[in-house]
């Protein structure tokens, strides 16, 4: 494939490696550069087919074939109108026929097919389907909204933990402070001499330290999973239910072959039917030939089918 | 394996009467359709009958084999079956008169030379129409490629054909080593040969499995060595017990010798008349043939030079 450039400036990728390429609803790129130079008056003609595009249309290109970025954006508008789901049909087949004829007007339009009846129908779609689209929109963004919720919840739940660490963090530090501010003092004022002091003073940051491990160990439990179910929600322990299975035995298979029954290949020398065909050359057993496999077809085939079907 | 293939599934037929009455009908419906359908200058008596694409078949059959004998480079004996199976197996439901035996034999032969892996490119196979230019052979290849499809769809893509010359061998085989009373099995190989030559220009692929046409071969040319084999049926095949399947062996066997019996080559005489009729028929029909394949031709797959011109080579170049 060749290095993507714009069709207009003819740079290249390779030769810009900050070329930003965008394409509008016509499918045509051009880099970012034409599209402020062609389009500074807001909207223009695509340079390649000639389409008025709005310059406020203009994309950044996702795909290295502009095609699909053109279909996307395309797809992104028929959903908006053909958005029933598939509990909106009677049975499975029938939704599946409205998917296919989407992508059949998805692939229409972007490959430029029939545009304008597939518009018409389109348009006369929107029509029939006037109530069911406006519901399902409603339900969409009902479903987006509480999707959103959820989120802003998880994320404010995140807030308050990251807060309570840095105020547990900070309250360690202050002891810890207080704790040598102590020292300095009773140093300064006590009577007793230093070594005891130091001493005791050594003592009593032992025991901070493992006052501040134990409350990092034991961390306040959450109370749900991440899954989102509740810890001690009542999950019911009863194994499930099990579905008997047969297990598969083996059998032989077993092979009808209208003929009397041919000799098994690794008891064709015992048989002696070895010392009637030709023995294989050194160079032919190379591959994994053996004068046992031409002799077991040849006898396969002479008994195959030898007696007349019955009845 | 014969036993899954689809030869016998599909291609063994149980009785004479039934290969038969399959080519009346292909026949009878030809000619139907074309009086129907064709210019009133076509009326039934001029169609060949059921006999008359007989001998032409049978005609045409010789000259494949022929053409076989002389490829070179030499044809293995499985590659000309398989060859003649399909041209038989094409013509058990197409009649003679719609598609010309002269371009169908030749595409059967080529198309079992590649089911076969017999290695030859389409230029070294036309290369042996030794009577044909350069540009005469090009003109035959399009002319197989262009049938190639046609004669696989009417074979139902069944492509693999059994062949009796393996289970011959395996038999020999056999008969070596369980079978020490026969003194020189090897002695019944050149009659054997024969007799499977014979057959393939018999129904006996459409009626027989390939295993019993060659143990009837083994047993005919023993018998013709004044060899009884029965024992070998007997005591090596298990069949003592088994009457019932031995009488009908011996039943298939002997239907198969009547059926090699009954097979004699055309007469030549009939075959000038018949050929004649023939040659008139397609140049009546080609112009409705050419109107059914110019779906083809629009494609631009098959240029419309090449079937035109190739009503002027006739068989007399073929060898």
């Amino acid at each position: 494939m060749d290095d993507q450039g714009c069709p207009r400036c003819k740079t290249t990728k390779y030769r810009n490696p900050s070329l930003k390429l965008m394409v509008n609803v016509c499918g045509h790129t051009l880099c970012e550069n034409c599209v402020e130079m062609l389009f500074v008056r807001g909207s223009g003609n695509c340079v390649q087919c000639d389409t008025p595009l709005r310059k406020s249309n203009f994309r950044m290109q996702l795909f290295e074939d502009p095609t699909v970025d053109k279909e996307v954006e395309i797809r992104k508008k028929v959903m908006k109108i053909y958005n029933k789901r598939e509990f909106d049909f009677p049975s499975l087949r029938e939704y599946n026929d409205y998917l296919e004829q989407v992508e059949d007007i998805v692939y229409n339009l972007t490959n430029n097919i029939d545009v304008e009846n597939t518009k018409l129908r389109m348009e006369q779609y929107q029509k029939e389907n006037k109530d069911i689209i406006q519901r399902n929109k409603a339900k969409l963004t009902r479903e987006q909204e509480e999707l959103e919720e959820l989120f802003l919840l998880e994320q404010q739940s995140n807030e308050q933990r990251r807060l309570e660490v840095l105020q547990e963090e900070q309250r360690q530090l202050q002891a810890k402070r207080k704790n040598k501010q102590a020292l300095l003092d009773e140093l300064e004022q006590s009577q007793l001499p230093a070594t005891v002091l130091l001493a005791k003073h050594k003592v009593r940051a032992a025991q901070l330290e493992t006052e501040i491990e134990q409350q990092k160990q034991n961390v306040k439990p959450t109370s749900i999973f991440s899954t989102g179910i509740q810890i001690r929600q009542n999950v019911s322990l009863q194994p499930l239910p099990r579905i008997e299975e047969v297990l598969y035995h083996y059998k032989p298979l077993q092979i009808e072959t209208y003929g009397p029954p041919v000799p098994e290949l690794e008891h064709l020398g015992r048989f002696g039917y070895l010392n009637h065909v030709r023995a294989a050359m050194p160079q032919d057993t190379a591959g994994g030939y053996t004068s046992a496999l031409a002799c077991y077809r040849a006898i396969q085939d002479a008994f195959s089918g030898l007696f007349p079907p019955k009845g | 394996m014969f036993h899954n293939s689809s030869q016998k599934k599909y291609w063994t037929f149980k009785s004479e009467d039934e290969v038969e009455q399959m080519r009346v009908s292909a026949n009878e419906k030809f000619c139907k359709r074309v009086l129907e359908t064709a210019k009133p200058v076509v009326s039934a008596s001029v169609l060949l009958e059921r006999y008359g694409e007989e001998v032409l078949f049978r005609h045409y059959e010789r000259r494949m084999l022929e053409f076989c004998n002389a490829f070179k480079p030499a044809m293995p004996k499985s590659v000309v079956g398989t060859a003649l199976m399909y041209f038989r197996r094409f013509y058990l439901n197409n009649s003679i008169m719609e598609h010309h035996p002269r371009i169908i034999m030749l595409t059967c032969a080529y198309l079992s030379c590649k089911v076969d892996e017999f290695n030859v490119s389409s230029t070294q196979f036309v290369g042996n129409l030794v009577q044909e230019t350069p540009a005469g052979q090009e003109r035959v290849l399009e002319q197989i490629l262009e049938y190639e499809l046609l004669l696989i769809q009417q074979l139902n893509f069944h492509l693999v054909v059994h062949n009796p010359y393996r289970p011959m061998e395996g038999l020999l085989i056999d008969l070596k080593t369980r079978y020490p009373m026969l003194e020189n099995p090897e002695s019944l190989r050149k009659s054997a040969d024969d007799f499977l030559t014979q057959a393939v220009m018999t129904d006996a692929g459409l009626l027989f499995s390939p295993s019993q046409i060659a143990l009837t071969a083994v047993l005919n040319s023993a018998s013709r060595a004044g060899i009884n084999m029965e024992s070998y049926l007997t005591e090596c095949l298990k069949l003592k017990e088994d009457k019932e399947t031995l009488t009908k062996m011996y039943d298939s066997m002997r239907r198969m010798k009547t059926l090699l019996k009954k097979y004699e080559p055309p007469n030549l005489e009939e075959v000038i008349v018949f050929k004649q009729k023939l040659e008139w028929i397609h140049a009546q029909l080609a112009s409705s043939s050419n109107k059914r394949k110019r779906g083809y031709e629009e494609d631009g797959h098959v240029a419309k030079e090449p079937r035109l011109a190739a009503e002027e080579w006739s068989d007399e170049d073929l060898l």
